[in-house]
């Protein structure tokens, strides 16, 4: 055990390994570009207004703290995604279930829904949603984004838990068939003891896609943060300002959460592993 | 288990036969309940009254003019999407092959890149990516290059072959920048099957390169890449099928494809679900034929190599 373990940590060290130097020509990059992308927008006469931007995440009115749009968009954003996850993975679940059934209706309704859901633009299904659904069932536009957003992702949850079904090797299916277990017995014991670790990094990703797909749900009318972006833009004309900050934030919520993801993973990784 | 056991329970072995079970009979019961249900919202309760004839001169109409039938919104929109597509991904597996390659490099500096554009990308929701690289792009790079200006003083000839490959000249900026903010969205993910593919490279291959004297130019050239390349093709085409799906965001910064054209149409004859329904089948007739093709040739490609 001792010697290929060795020899993958030198290998994989070597690949992860970072000398100073490069990290100090990376940064002197990165700062390069944004220099670039700055100097060309005074160029053509961009008026920078970077003091007006503070003013959007937070306000004090005598003495009272606010909200400002961007950080109720974003919560807005979170709202959607809070409510999506879990009807997602119930989507997903129940496809999965119904893939593996031994019924031919459950099996062809659950191979429908993947086929349609991934060979359609999620734009698409969003305004299907919106247009078609949500006035036929009389759904509020809140409501008819969530359900869009939760059937597009069942679609990914669903490939998740199939993926970690059948990752329990074959043997232990045979096994539990053969001290005579029930098929739920065999799920409740044998199978989901053993596929859940596997799904839970994979799932918790899930979130970080939700969240990154909510920003698409701007395209109706849903008060999420790139909404709120996009409207204050068309206010006050600055973009790139608005556009940037927006990005940024994105970017600390979705980077933590894929960190967060990345820890979970190497520790439900190293448990297996012992 | 002793011999004498008889093996009556033993189960045969399991076999796809049509079978109906409760769980058939539930499901069913429920697909029609849920069927007649809609039929009664929508006929009932909203008294809609479908007109798919309507739609249908969207599709191709007949010009009296020319005398002769013409295409109209919903196929311009498609081919728009097919031309979008189609140098999008031209241009992500151009940034993929790099930055796949920046991403196995020796030179931390070039790893730091690759992982830096990966995860910037993967952590960054699509609208906003497309909206600050379309005024970037757009404002900043293509601007000074006044592609536009540039077309319409070449000739006639050269212009419609433009016309042909990229659209309007007028809209020649937009549609650029369009493209390359959406090939550097879908060019991370290219990365990573770029990626995948090259590590999936047995290490003795590498070596057998070392062994032989080869620079690590030389290996990739001619030892890893024709390999890779086999195992890279079947996820690149399903990532092609994603991007034309991801097209459809394109709409948002009015670039005029299916998804913008499906917008004016339903807006202009205010028939949303005969519209939307229609945007949709064509974008599966699409996505899902490429994906039958793609299987059928991965099949194919497989067969051959055994």
């Amino acid at each position: 055990m001792t010697a290929p373990s060795d020899t993958a940590v030198r290998r994989s060290g070597r690949i992860t390994r970072i000398p100073w130097f490069d990290g100090l020509q990376f940064f002197l990059l990165v700062g390069g570009l944004i220099y670039l992308a700055v100097a060309g927008a005074s160029a053509f006469n961009y008026n920078w207004q970077w003091y007006r931007i503070p003013r959007l995440l937070y306000r004090e009115v005598d003495g009272e703290f606010m909200l400002g749009p961007l950080i109720d968009g974003l919560f807005v954003t979170f709202e959607l995604s809070a409510w999506a996850l879990p009807l997602s993975i119930a989507v997903g679940l129940i496809t999965a279930l119904l893939r593996r059934s031994d019924s031919f209706a459950g099996r062809y309704l659950a191979s429908g829904y993947l086929q349609v859901i991934r060979n359609t633009p999620i734009l698409v299904q969003v305004y299907i949603f919106y247009f078609v659904v949500a006035p036929i069932f009389g759904l509020s536009p809140f409501w008819a984004c969530i359900l869009a957003l939760s059937f597009h992702e069942g679609s990914f949850t669903a490939e998740i838990f199939r993926s970690g079904i059948e990752s329990v090797p074959k043997g232990q299916w045979e096994a539990s068939d053969s001290i005579g277990l029930t098929r739920y017995e065999k799920y409740r014991h044998i199978v989901l003891p053993q596929a859940v670790p596997l799904m839970l990094p994979p799932l918790t990703g899930q979130v970080v896609t939700l969240i990154k797909h909510s920003s698409i749900l701007s395209a109706v009318a849903i008060f999420d943060l790139t909404t709120m972006a996009l409207d204050l833009i068309a206010e006050t004309f600055m973009a790139f300002e608005i556009w940037l900050t927006t990005g940024a934030i994105y970017i600390v919520v979705t980077g933590t959460l894929s960190i967060v993801v990345g820890l979970f993973e190497v520790r439900i990784r190293r448990r297996g592993a012992r | 288990m002793s011999n004498a056991e008889p093996m009556t329970r033993a189960r045969p072995p399991a076999r796809r036969r049509l079978k109906v079970t409760l769980l058939d009979a539930v499901l069913i019961v429920a697909a029609v309940a849920f069927v007649a249900y809609l039929v009664y919202r929508v006929n009932a309760y909203l008294v809609y009254h479908w007109d798919w004839g309507r739609l249908l001169q969207y599709f191709f109409y007949y010009d009296p003019d020319q005398d002769q039938w013409v295409a109209n919104l919903l196929i311009e929109g498609l081919l728009i999407t097919a031309r979008t597509s189609l140098w999008a991904m031209v241009f992500a597996s151009i940034f993929g092959l790099v930055m796949g390659l920046c991403r196995v490099s020796h030179v931390a500096l070039f790893r730091m890149i690759a992982r830096g554009y990966v995860e910037f990308v993967r952590n960054m929701p699509p609208v906003p990516f497309l909206f600050i690289l379309f005024f970037f792009v757009g404002n900043q790079l293509l601007k000074p290059l006044e592609l536009t200006e540039l077309a319409q003083a070449a000739p006639p000839y050269v212009q419609d072959v433009i016309v042909l490959l990229f659209g309007e000249l007028n809209l020649l900026r937009n549609f650029s920048a369009a493209v390359i903010a959406l090939a550097l969205y879908e060019g991370a993910y290219i990365t990573e099957i770029v990626r995948a593919g090259l590590l999936s490279i047995e290490r003795g291959q590498w070596e057998a390169g070392d062994s032989l004297g080869l620079s690590r130019t030389s290996q990739l050239r001619y030892v890893i890449l024709p390999q890779a390349v086999q195992r890279i093709a079947p996820p690149l085409a399903n990532q092609f099928i994603q991007l034309i799906k991801d097209s459809a965001l394109v709409s948002l910064i009015s670039i005029q494809e299916l998804t913008f054209m499906g917008n004016e149409i339903a807006v202009s004859t205010t028939r949303f679900f005969e519209t939307w329904l229609i945007v949709a089948a064509m974008y599966f007739g699409v996505c899902y034929g490429l994906a039958r093709l793609f299987a059928r040739m991965e099949r194919r490609m497989n067969r051959g190599r055994m």
